[in-house]
């Protein structure tokens, strides 16, 4: 199966060669593709230098508009399989192929990598761990798809999901809007444990202050997903 | 009733209205599909302001006292469903850029591919 590891980077030059150097490493026969959402530091000098195939945004889109760029690359271009992996440095390669499994043996069409399974690596505060047990609790009731790291963005994805999220991604703070929309499209949808780093360099794209919009805006957002869905 | 000095000062603000929709879209600077919306919102303030009668109607039949509230709260009422619009427009054209924005980036790598052959 043609696999394809969509890595979105914003001002990524400190862990960007890491994240590939550890996904070479773990899974070689996948294809990787950075999306440089409008770096302002020298990460697409870096991915140029190193010749790594990567998008190069020409304007800011946020992290939902880089990543549906990466699934509208991976339809076009015809791939099985699509993995999302933050370039940050925070998720593990050597899990890449855990999360590949049940697509591969056709059990489900999404698989997420999910800290809270087995509960080891980086937790999240338990302020966060409240937020996304709510979103998680709301997700179930709205979709029926039970996924308990519903913020996790290592995610894996067969084709005919590609093509939904090729069509339609939520622009800000997407993941949990994202397992809503595999919910509601009727995929079976698998959580992998897996383990993450606490991130090292860069800064988290929501910090404390935001939260409790973020959590409005995704709550709002998930019900009038499922007010407005196809059924 | 308004009084007949406020209809003339509304009526001059009204021309001047108008008179800068004319200028703006004789520069190309207004779409003239967005310029409906505004030359229609005119066009009802235009005949409140001149006819005064439907609006004292008006005004009692919601159950306004004053007249002229009752034409300040049409104009703001105008001017929100304006707002409402204006948003429509922004949101629709939001998601066309975001589209254009990463068919370029598509295309981009394409070209770079192709070069390196």
């Amino acid at each position: 199966m043609r696999t394809l590891i969509i890595i979105p980077a914003y001002n990524e030059e400190k862990n960007i060669l890491r994240t590939l150097a550890d996904l070479k490493k773990y899974a070689p026969d996948c294809d990787y593709l950075v999306i440089n959402d409008c770096s302002k530091d020298g990460t697409k000098a870096i991915l140029k230098k190193e010749g790594i195939s990567f998008l190069d945004l020409p304007v800011n889109l946020g992290i939902g508009g880089a990543v549906q760029a990466g699934y509208r690359y991976a339809e076009r271009n015809g791939y099985d399989i699509a993995i999302q992996f933050d370039g940050d440095g925070q998720h593990c390669a050597e899990y890449i192929h855990a999360l590949m499994k049940p697509l591969e043996s056709g059990e489900a069409e999404v698989a997420i990598g999910s800290r809270f399974v087995e509960k080891k690596g980086f937790q999240s505060s338990a302020f966060r761990r409240t937020g996304i047990d709510f979103l998680s609790g709301l997700i179930s009731l709205l979709s029926g798809v039970r996924v308990k790291d519903v913020t996790s963005g290592m995610r894996a994805v067969n084709g005919r999901m590609i093509s939904l999220y090729a069509e339609r991604y939520a622009q800000d703070y997407p993941e949990p809007e994202a397992v809503m929309q595999a919910g509601l499209a009727g995929a079976k949808v698998a959580e992998v444990p897996v383990q993450m780093r606490e991130r090292e360099g860069g800064k988290s794209s929501i910090s404390p202050m935001k939260s409790v919009y973020y959590m409005i805006k995704v709550s709002l957002a998930l019900i009038l997903n499922r007010l407005f869905a196809e059924r | 009733m308004i009084s007949s000095k406020l209809q003339i000062v509304m009526l001059l603000g009204i021309v001047g209205y108008f008179v800068i929709l004319f200028i703006l879209l004789k520069k190309n600077r207004l779409l003239l599909k967005y310029t409906l919306l505004w030359f229609f919102s005119g066009i009802i303030m235009l005949v409140m302001t001149i006819f005064p009668g439907i609006l004292t109607w008006v005004a009692n039949l919601v159950g306004v006292y004053a007249p002229v509230n009752a034409l300040f709260a049409l104009f703001f009422f105008c001017g929100i469903m304006l707002m409402v619009a204006l948003t429509s427009i922004v949101s629709s054209q939001n998601e066309r850029i975001k589209r254009l924005v990463q068919q370029v980036a598509i295309l981009d790598e394409e070209i770079r591919e192709m070069k390196e052959k």
